[in-house]
């Protein structure tokens, strides 16, 4: 399990954990960012990262990537 | 007949703003980004003897109301008691959409779904089944293109079938697990004993929305006295499994649904994929911003030339023509030099002001925007801004009114104020004639250039006002940053022309009446006391001036250019209005001051820099104090923006003058 933010462009990963259960939880939950839910990594610029699910992107900055924990598939 | 009001709601960027263009024919501004709208907008739409009443909810991903962007639509939806809730779906991205559908009927309101931009999904090939889609729902459920306005008809009908139908609604319903179940009925019965505290919320999803963390709900029943089960009584690790269980069934219901209802054929390519690995480049994607912005600028400045010529030779020919007629000179110089000049000097800089707008409509409408939000977070970031903020950043360059409204999306209050704060530094379009005025008569050649400058100036301003703020006032860190990214579209040259007929004409309304107004008191300061030399030293423009000089004596502004300052507070472009006005004329303002010995190019880049920096005009300090609800915020914000300006002038003038050996 690592950081979102220590993935590569082009990974498919899977969400397994989320740290924390403050409002960023809370919002990555409505984004639809949730344990169990597959994610392809669309951009890596240093520590921020651009995610795809389904059919959405969605941009996360350095400390957003760094709370979801993911596995490589 | 009774009024059918309706609201419509949506996650952000689906279309809602254009359908409630085609519904009501009001156009407005629809962004093809997140959070444009951040005001309830209402409009009226007749048809036969039924009138329906619009409302634009903000674009929202859930209800739970963390932004003051989500608390605006959820009070609409919880308290206004409408007769149906429009949910516009984006058809290319159903499953996404339907999490929010999963939470607006648990409201128990009549819903009608309208299932938008359904020409995309066929070209993406993606079928959906409609039939299957209602069935399941239990929402009707009806085809649109908004943007073709395809489908309105048939969805007004079913507006007023579904709005003027007496039986309650009966939407599909959210199967949680039973650890919810239980607590759900637990609660709800409880309410149910005391049901007269709700209002208009049902016990049943009062309680769903307790379990959920509604503080506002959960504030305002602990004040009536009541300890609620489950909620008062268990611990927060307990209470957060029970979140993350609704949120799942929500999710599980949401691709259900999908699943049984759309069809993707295989293999499609995912577009746009492509494209953002090389627009959002942690190397290329700065340089390539940069790139547009600059591009942007620079076509800004040659486009609206040949207009520009024209505009100036017809006012040229109205001064010349009225003073060919007999007429009273005091009547003569009200009209000539009042009326023709100072709107005059205003409406020659409408033609750059309506490409501008252009081209950042159509810069919004492909996407492109969202995602230099994204380059840019980093940036933003390292200086104590967030990423988000960039947007009302870039709205600023077109009017600073919108912009600081837009900080609305952001949820931290403390990266709000400093958003707020920095915003006036962007360099909004009223400021742009007073650059053009005095960079093309002091510049020349090098006139885009010095525009550009002040450009940068203002942005680099604003963050190291930022730095200052979050370093010394708030001492923390902005909050995250996570955005959706909306998928690339084709801008249409329709809709851009529309927008930039609609933010041009609204300059020109403020041109006709706040600057039309502003140029007539500038006109009579300097025609009264009555006698004295049109815009000399001895009419009350020029006691004024004289008298405030002083202050300015250090940043080498003569007396006509203060009066300049403190009308530009009414608007910024009216700097160019009455200094038009007190140097005898529009067509002569150029060549005058030119000649004037006491200006020199430094003093104008001095100048242009402080009518950057120093204050918003009336309207955006307005905003600004209700935005910040506090006066002393808004004082601070006013106090800054002086101070800035001052100490910015006076390195300007005095390294310049170094600089060039005056």
């Amino acid at each position: 399990m690592v950081p979102l933010s220590f993935t590569n462009t082009g990974e498919k990963v899977v969400v397994r954990s989320i740290c924390g259960t403050g409002h960023l939880a809370k919002t990555l939950g409505q984004l639809g960012i949730i344990i169990g839910i597959e994610l392809t990594i669309i951009q890596k610029a240093k520590e921020s990262v651009i995610v795809r699910i389904g059919e959405s992107r969605y941009a996360l900055g350095a400390g957003a990537a760094s709370m979801v924990l993911v596995e490589p598939l | 007949m009774k009024d059918i009001r309706i609201l419509l709601a949506g996650n952000p960027n689906v279309g809602k703003t254009t359908l409630f263009n085609s519904l009501c024919g009001v156009h407005q501004h629809t962004g093809n980004y997140p959070g444009v709208t951040v005001e309830i907008k209402t409009g009226k739409r007749q048809m036969n003897e039924h009138s329906i009443i619009v409302s634009d909810l903000p674009g929202t991903y859930s209800l739970s109301a963390f932004t003051p962007d989500e608390q605006v639509a959820r009070d609409a939806l919880l308290t206004s008691g409408p007769d149906a809730v429009v949910q516009i779906i984006d058809a290319t991205n159903i499953e996404r959409n339907l999490f929010l559908t999963t939470q607006l009927m648990e409201i128990g309101l009549p819903m009608i779904i309208a299932l938008n931009m359904c020409d995309l999904a066929e070209e993406q090939g993606i079928t959906i089944d409609a039939d299957c889609l209602e069935k399941n729902l239990k929402i009707p459920v009806v085809r649109i293109v908004a943007r073709k306005g395809e489908g309105i008809e048939e969805l007004i009908k079913t507006i007023i079938r579904v709005s003027t139908n007496k039986t309650p609604a009966f939407h599909r319903e959210v199967e949680y697990p039973h650890s919810v179940t239980s607590h759900i009925s637990e609660i709800g019965n409880y309410l149910g004993a005391h049901g007269t505290l709700l209002g208009s919320l049902s016990p049943h999803y009062a309680a769903i929305r307790l379990m959920e963390g509604d503080e506002h709900l959960e504030k305002m029943l602990h004040e009536k006295g009541l300890t609620i089960p489950f909620i008062d009584t268990s611990d927060p690790a307990e209470r957060d499994g029970i979140v993350e269980d609704i949120l799942l069934a929500r999710y599980r219901a949401a691709e259900e649904i999908t699943t049984c209802s759309v069809k993707c054929s295989m293999g499609r390519v995912m577009p746009g994929d492509l494209i953002d690995q090389v627009l959002t480049h942690r190397i290329f994607g700065i340089p390539i911003f940069l790139s547009c912005m600059w591009f942007a600028f620079q076509l800004t400045f040659s486009a609206s030339n040949p207009f520009l010529v024209g505009i100036e030779y017809i006012f040229g020919y109205l001064t010349e023509l009225m003073n060919s007629v007999e007429m009273d000179p005091f009547v003569r110089s009200f009209l000539s030099d009042g009326v023709i000049g100072g709107v005059g000097s205003v409406l020659v800089f409408v033609p750059s002001i309506f490409v501008m707008f252009l081209l950042l409509s159509i810069l919004e409408d492909t996407g492109y925007l969202a995602r230099a939000a994204f380059v840019m977070d980093r940036l933003m970031h390292s200086v104590g801004l967030h990423g988000r903020s960039f947007i009302p950043f870039l709205i600023g360059f077109g009017c600073n009114v919108p912009a600081i409204m837009a900080t609305r999306t952001l949820q931290s209050k403390a990266d709000r104020i400093i958003t707020i704060i920095t915003i006036p530094f962007m360099s909004c379009a009223a400021r742009l004639p007073v650059y053009v005025l005095f960079a093309g008569v002091f510049f020349g050649a090098a006139a885009g250039n010095v525009i550009f400058f002040l450009y940068v100036l203002g942005i680099a301003v604003a963050i190291l006002s930022a730095l200052i703020f979050r370093r010394l006032v708030f001492r923390d860190e902005p909050s995250p940053f996570i955005m959706e990214l909306p998928p690339y579209r084709k801008p249409s040259g329709f809709a851009a022309a529309v927008h930039m007929w609609f933010k041009g004409r609204e300059y020109l309304k403020r041109a006709g009446l706040v600057i039309f107004g502003g140029v007539i008191v500038v006109w009579a300061l300097a025609t009264l006391p009555a006698g004295v030399e049109y815009g000399s030293a001895d009419s009350l423009a020029g006691i004024i001036g004289q008298a405030l000089q002083p202050v300015f004596a250090p940043l080498g502004f003569n007396w006509q250019l203060v009066v300049g300052l403190i009308f530009g507070f009414i608007a910024k472009e009216v700097v160019v209005g009455s200094l038009g006005t007190l140097y005898g004329g529009e067509e002569m303002l150029e060549s005058s001051l030119a000649a004037d010995p006491t200006l020199h190019p430094i003093i104008a880049l001095a100048y242009m820099v402080f009518v950057l920096l120093y204050l918003p005009c009336v309207a955006a300090l307005g905003v600004i104090r209700q935005e910040m609800r506090s006066w002393k915020w808004t004082g601070i914000a006013i106090g800054w923006g002086i101070l800035v300006a001052y100490v910015f002038a006076f390195i300007i003038l005095h390294v310049g003058s170094l600089v060039i050996g005056a």
